[in-house]
């Protein structure tokens, strides 16, 4: 059931030899539910007298309504504010001083909360995860203390960034339904509007261990442990089921084009969105590698052509981020001083033909496989890696082990899969393009 | 909470016997209805199952060796993952040794060597080093003494990348046409700095801290960009990247006689040079206290940054100031329970040093809305003086200890960081066993030893201010901290007389 990794990975490899790659190792983990329907994933790794763990709520700013944008970010806040057993900040305070590290973070599709400790102390990170699932403090004066927080943060990462306008507006030309379509930050009105009673129905409904998994990896006995959770979170009640909500798109047919003006910025820059599949698509996969051979790393086709040979731009970056609804796949770029916008845009389009055109190099796809290959072994050496994973994957996509199969897959990906996902994905007719152009303030400081 | 970013450890570890042992001195926080440190915003009410007990941790050792060319060798084997990494660290070849009109020379020199070698292109470089995932990076930063090459790999390419690395490293090309393209995108990133808040704070800073000092570097400039020649980089790689004074360390799947195998095969012809060990000195004295303004226009925020020297890597104040700037600006330390948490100012505010073979630096930084610039000045500055004039409370204080010391059980996960500690011991010539004494150093620092480095090195008069922002609204504020000099984002001066008209 639980076999420690060290056994499972070959040691000592003939080095000198260069002997062939070692036999994938696999994580393994127990999937099991409390009678509250609190979904639990245990894997034991005694490498190191660690344990962390991640527990993700079924939440995400795709489930926030109009008006209260950046709320499920705003609420992560108010999980550090105490509860029935736990004090104001006493949660992170007893984290660090003994020495582990935590933290807390949203995106569109989930909330996550996870704390890494010495093996000692988990008592300590089972009851404070299980206090404020069961009893949160919900205040106006903690709300107002974190709604500055936060508004702090927007100002930080958005409102004095160069460009920290233009990732928001990306999404808001690309999708036409609000689920993905506004920021997981949320607009400042938005927060000042957020009440008490916001904070307590959104407890009540999503913060609920029926809409929650809990990952735990480290040197802890699996046994231990699950009976451990019974006595922490069992008392803890299901609540109904939230209404899934609606993440449907209807289809895109031309080409979205805007220009923004930034003025912090100096340079101009590209936004391009092309519209993909969710990623519990069959088409992932394909997806993944076409990224890895138009900007993963010099070798790539972006970095070569475009920033080396035809230096228009210090980097060209393509990515599809994780997405449980409609996905986006995006490409962004800063033109070098004294260069167009328009010519970058034409070297990037140059580029997408040439993949619909030709198949991918061997090499290219070979480099897709090891890049997974050397991605799940460096996840194999972190505790928190892998809780993070197998609590995500089991949320995501109902496969806690997805991360044992990543390799596989991409080995699976042919030149003949990617180029038809670069001709069914990469069409103009399903794209946003968005340019920022800096437009300096008048100087503040005098001439 | 913090910033929203997960640690990716690269590396397991599993290594350590380990013993659950007494605390020496520190008892659980919640414990006994401890008082609450100084700041309202916490509230322990200690009812939380703390396990008193701090995982006592010992730390792997490496195995090290000497090589005829002078090259030292640490190895710390952990064969627990099939991957392996290396650093090479090249005293004599950081940014340090610049010439000062050549600013940048020896961060351009690392960079250009991986543009190609006399048998391989840079895109050839990119593509074998890709198709492996490995890494291969040549570092050398701005302020910094030494230059390292670094990379990672599987275990079963780690050879290929033994041999891309001693190419990079002995063969360089130095091809004109990629200085060329280098120095093209080297020039955008200047252009993208400006826009940086933080980078102009930094530049601020440092210039206050150190003033023409080496350790203040923080960037090329557009002058020194083109004063740089091609004979210029290939000289720099000649005289400097030598293995008289270098070290090698490796961490992971590999053993010291893997390593010396490796090294005979593939670095051979990295000869002694017989040139002396390369000196450094400490910048002059700090002081005196001075406020220094950079006009941001469009800033909707104030980017404060107050600094000063610090202190060598080896001083016996060492981990003094470790606890001490914890209790100021560690995790959930003061100016974040002050600065955040009870008034709302910021998102982010921490505080930090650097101590290197010479004198470094200590910063406490944060961002705030333009409309609270001045209370938050006054109450960051107030913290730091809190902690000159009064001892730590104990509880306070024995939890800063007990989270210094619980956090090596984390590092035994990753073998990179650890091999870090090993390195750091070569660098800066600490005795072999300094971590494994160091928890006991760290619990013996006292109330009033930290109050004694509190109070020499945040001396009122050592303080240099620095605020980026919207200088119309923040000009009068930052005068009440003392006369303010005031330069626009592209570090040109600004005179006093106009500073207060023209506002957009």
């Amino acid at each position: 059931m639980t076999t420690p990794l060290r056994r499972l990975i070959p040691l000592g490899l003939v080095l000198v030899a260069g002997v062939a790659a070692a036999p994938p190792a696999s994580v393994h983990f127990t999937d099991s539910k409390l009678r509250n329907g609190l979904r639990v994933i245990i894997s034991e790794d005694h490498a190191a007298p660690v344990y962390s763990i991640v527990v993700q709520y079924n939440v995400g700013s795709r489930d926030e309504r109009k008006g209260r944008t950046g709320f499920a970010h705003l609420f992560e806040h108010m999980m550090f504010k105490g509860s029935e057993n736990v004090g104001q900040n006493e949660h992170p305070y007893l984290i660090f001083m003994n020495g582990g590290s935590m933290n807390g973070t949203t995106n569109k599709d989930r909330t996550m909360y996870y704390e890494t400790l010495p093996a000692n102390q988990l008592d300590l990170g089972l009851f404070l995860e299980s206090d404020r699932m069961k009893s949160l403090a919900i205040t106006a004066e903690n709300l107002d203390n974190q709604r500055n927080a936060v508004q702090e943060e927007r100002r930080g990462g958005v409102d004095n960034q160069p460009y920290g306008r233009t990732f928001e507006a990306l999404d808001e030309i690309a999708y036409d339904n609000f689920a993905y379509q506004h920021s997981v930050i949320g607009s400042m009105a938005d927060l000042s509007a957020a009440s008490v009673d916001d904070v307590a129905a959104f407890f009540r409904t999503y913060y609920a261990p029926n809409n929650a998994v809990i990952g735990i990896v480290g040197d802890v006995d699996t046994k231990t442990t699950l009976s451990k959770l019974e006595k922490f979170f069992g008392a803890v009640p299901r609540q109904p089921s939230p209404a899934a909500v609606d993440t449907t798109e209807g289809a895109q047919t031309e080409e979205r084009r805007r220009t923004i003006d930034d003025r912090l910025a100096r340079l101009p820059r590209l936004d391009m969105a092309y519209r993909i599949p969710p990623s519990a698509s069959p088409d992932t996969d394909a997806i993944e590698v076409l990224a890895t051979v138009l900007s993963g790393g010099r070798s790539s086709r972006f970095y070569e052509s475009i920033v080396r040979q035809k230096q228009l731009s210090t980097g060209v970056s393509a990515f599809a981020e994780e997405s449980r609804g409609p996905g986006l796949f995006k490409i962004i770029g800063t033109a070098l001083p004294g260069k167009t916008l328009g010519d970058l845009e034409a070297a990037v389009d140059a580029e997408i033909e040439r993949l619909k055109a030709e198949p991918v190099a061997g090499w290219e796809i070979e480099k897709a496989r090891t890049s997974a290959r050397r991605a799940f072994v460096s996840a194999l050496g972190s505790s928190l890696s892998k809780a993070v994973q197998l609590s995500q994957d089991a949320l995501y996509y109902d496969q806690p082990g997805r991360i044992n199969t990543e390799e596989e897959r991409m080995a699976r990906v042919t030149a003949a899969d990617v180029q038809r996902v670069a001709r069914q994905y990469l069409v103009k007719t399903g794209r946003t393009v968005l340019q920022t152009m800096p437009k300096p303030s008048a100087p503040n400081g005098g001439q | 909470m913090l910033p929203r970013r997960i640690a990716a450890a690269a590396l397991a570890g599993g290594f350590g016997v380990f013993a659950i042992t007494a605390p020496a001195a520190a008892q659980a926080p919640a414990q006994g209805g401890a008082p609450a440190p100084s700041t309202t915003r916490m509230v322990l009410k200690g009812r939380a199952p703390v396990s008193p007990d701090v995982l006592k941790v010992k730390l792997p050792r490496p195995q090290e060796a000497d090589l005829a060319n002078g090259l030292h060798l640490i190895v710390l084997e952990d064969r627990h993952l099939p991957q392996i990494t290396f650093q090479i660290i090249i005293p004599g070849a950081g940014g340090y040794f610049d010439p000062p009109d050549q600013v940048g020379l020896a961060s351009l020199t690392g960079q250009l060597m991986r543009e190609g070698t006399t048998t391989r292109t840079s895109p050839q470089i990119s593509e074998a080093l890709e198709t492996m995932s490995a890494t291969l990076t040549v570092n050398s930063g701005m302020a910094a003494a030494s230059a390292s090459v670094a990379g990672s790999s599987l275990t079963e390419n780690f050879e290929k990348l033994m041999d891309l690395a001693a190419d990079v490293l002995l063969h360089p090309a130095f091809a004109p046409a990629e200085w060329e393209r280098l120095r093209t995108r080297s020039r955008a990133g200047l252009v993208q700095n400006r826009s940086n808040p933080n980078f102009l704070a930094a530049e601020a800073l440092n210039r206050a801290v150190f003033g023409v000092h080496p350790a203040g570097r923080i960037s090329a400039t557009a002058a020194s960009l083109d004063a740089i020649t091609p004979d210029a980089l290939v000289t720099f790689h000649k005289t400097r990247y030598v293995p008289d004074h270098a070290a090698i360390a490796f961490a992971g799947d590999i053993s010291l006689a893997e390593a010396r195998k490796l090294l005979d095969a593939k670095f051979s012809g990295w000869t002694k040079a017989g040139v002396p060990k390369p000196a450094v000195t400490d910048p002059a004295p700090v002081g005196p206290a001075r406020v220094f303004l950079v006009a941001r226009p469009g800033s909707v925020q104030t980017t404060l940054s107050v600094g000063t020297q610090s202190m060598l890597r080896a001083d016996p104040d060492y981990a003094a100031l470790t606890v001490v700037n914890r209790v100021l600006g560690g995790t959930m330390g003061r100016l974040f329970r002050h600065l955040r948490e009870e008034k709302g100012y910021t998102y982010s505010v921490g505080s930090f040093f650097s101590a290197t073979q010479y004198r470094g630096g200590w910063t406490a930084s944060t961002s705030v809305r333009t409309e609270v610039t001045e209370p938050a000045l006054t109450d960051l500055l107030a913290e730091v003086a809190g902690l000159r004039d009064t001892p730590v409370p104990d509880a306070e204080f024995a939890d800063v200890k007990r989270a210094i010391v619980g956090s090596f059980a984390l590092a035994l996960e990753n073998p990179q960081q650890l091999l870090g500690y090993y390195v750091e011991n070569w660098q800066y010539g600490l005795p072999s066993d300094y971590w494994d004494t160091y928890p006991a150093r760290v619990m013996a620092v006292t109330p009033a030893q930290a109050q004694a480095a509190a109070q020499k090195y945040w001396a009122p008069g050592r303080l240099q201010i620095v605020a980026v922002g919207d200088a119309a609204k923040i000009t009068d504020i930052l005068k009440k901290k003392g006369d303010v000099e005031i330069s626009d984002s592209d570090g040109n001066p600004v005179r006093q007389g106009s500073a207060a008209r023209g506002f957009d």
